[in-house]
């Protein structure tokens, strides 16, 4: 019997002006992609604080993905520019301390681009398959 | 070369004119090396003040007390607080500025010059002086400590026993003050931030292998945030507030108080505690070494608050603690901010 693929488990912050938007186009366009993904709409990526993130990995998360409206389209004007700083910083340190880079990433999709998200999602399973399960961050491994 | 008489009389004079409420400053300790942070209110105690290459604590801490303490009080002495800082501690004091946590009335800062070196390393300097008693550590003329032992002098040249945070250390002397005891040197900096070379030639898995180590030891004590001068928050996200629900506490109300963290003191926890603060204290964390010296179980607090310094450099060109008027790290940005890793 064949070993069952490992399947890997994303958080994603998706903001709701653009990125969910985007998936939402994803979806009601019927677009196939995989179904690894639990979408978790906020209001801005500006408002994603690093503990969501460290949160999503403590409980579970294989990734985590955080995406909002490119820059200069932001609903609140600039709430992006801030994410994009902040997250920076965490990518970086997240790395410091060992965690595989791939398992954090960052998007900008827009409310029209449903394919972009698919195309996103597609790669972000892709590229965890091979890390396996992730147990460093996580509460009882 | 700083004359304690200086510091001495100045501080005198002060209290003598009733310009500030109390000094915070150090004098020597009751037994040990190292001096103790004191408290003077009264003009004829200015002769305890001391100042030498031992002095490491940063003082900067003892305002947030003070201002809590006001806060408390019905009729608050309005009048400053003398507060003695070395460079690091001077910026220190710039953050809390630069956050509006205190107001430039409120501290009568008495800058001292580190005179070219910085502060010792105890251990180093346990090791380096093995078969010596030492009884007393001052600052010499060119980049070295004159050490007096119990088998006499010696001379001890600063980068043998300096602290590791001072061999990278860009400001000897402070950058903010209203008086200055010392003189203004400019020490020569090859590199700030060399402590992490070793670290980032490590493989991913040997860095991580590091990290579950040291993190494992933590207690979960708290020092390294009660230390910190930069951890005034009234509440902690990784306290629990207990807190009782009763049959008319809205789901709001609870949504308002998420259990982030785990109070026990197991891997996945301290990650998210010691991770978390090093996030909030990037681009406000002035290396000042409390949180190293704090932590009873010798965790290497200070590489991640490095790494995060070393970063806002290089990606942001941001320096923490020399400009109060600036904005702080993350609230402000720059339309040219990197954005090499984003989809």
């Amino acid at each position: 019997m064949m070993a069952e693929e490992f399947e890997p488990k994303i958080v994603a912050f998706l903001c709701k002006w653009c990125s969910s938007a985007g998936s939402d186009l994803a979806g009601v366009s019927r677009m196939e992609y995989p179904p690894n993904v639990v979408p978790i709409t906020v209001m801005c990526s500006g408002s994603v604080s690093p503990l969501y993130i460290l949160s999503a990995f403590n409980k579970g998360a294989d990734g985590v993905l955080v995406s909002g409206c490119h820059p200069g389209d932001c609903h609140y004007i600039k709430g992006n520019y801030y994410a994009r700083r902040r997250i920076a910083l965490v990518k970086e340190l997240l790395e410091f301390i060992g965690l595989e880079p791939e398992r954090f990433q960052m998007s900008w999709v827009s409310a029209a681009e449903g394919l972009k998200y698919t195309q996103i999602i597609k790669n972000f399973v892709q590229s965890l398959k091979p890390l396996g399960p992730q147990t460093k961050l996580r509460r009882n491994p | 070369m700083v004359n304690i008489e200086d510091l001495r009389n100045n501080a005198k004079k002060l209290l003598e004119d009733g310009k500030v409420k109390y000094i915070i400053g150090f004098k020597k300790a009751a037994n040990g090396l190292r001096p103790v942070p004191v408290f003077i209110d009264k003009p004829e105690d200015a002769a305890k003040l001391i100042w030498d290459p031992l002095c490491i604590h940063n003082l900067t801490r003892f305002l947030v007390d003070e201002k809590r303490r006001k806060a408390r009080q019905k009729e608050p002495d309005l009048r400053p607080v003398g507060l003695v800082v070395k460079g690091c501690d001077s910026r220190a004091v710039n953050v809390l500025l630069q956050e509006k946590f205190i107001d430039r009335a409120d501290i009568h800062i008495i800058g001292v010059s580190c005179e070219n070196t910085g502060v010792v390393d105890e251990k180093k300097l346990a090791e380096k002086l093995k078969e010596k008693t030492v009884e007393k550590i001052e600052f010499g003329d060119n980049d070295e400590f004159v050490v007096t032992t119990d088998k006499g002098k010696i001379k001890v040249a600063s980068s043998e026993i300096l602290a590791d945070r001072c061999l990278e250390c860009p400001a000897h002397v402070a950058v903010v003050y209203d008086v200055l005891i010392g003189d203004h040197t400019k020490r020569k900096l090859d590199d700030s931030y060399k402590s992490l070379d070793k670290m980032e030639s490590l493989t991913r898995e040997e860095r991580w292998a590091f990290w579950k180590e040291q993190l494992e030891k933590c207690i979960r004590c708290y020092a390294c945030r009660s230390a910190c001068p930069m951890c005034y928050c009234d509440e902690c996200v990784v306290d629990t507030i207990t807190f009782a629900v009763t049959a008319d506490t809205t789901a709001e109300e609870k949504a308002q108080k998420i259990k982030w963290i785990e109070k026990s003191p197991v891997l996945s926890e301290n990650f998210i505690y010691h991770f978390i603060r090093a996030i909030h204290l990037a681009g406000r964390c002035i290396d000042c070494g409390e949180c190293e010296r704090a932590c009873p179980l010798d965790i290497p607090l200070r590489f991640l608050n490095k790494k995060l310094e070393k970063e806002a450099k290089k990606l942001f060109g941001y320096d923490a603690g020399f400009d109060p008027e600036a904005p702080s790290l993350v609230s402000c940005f720059k339309e040219e901010d990197p954005e090499d890793f984003i989809r």
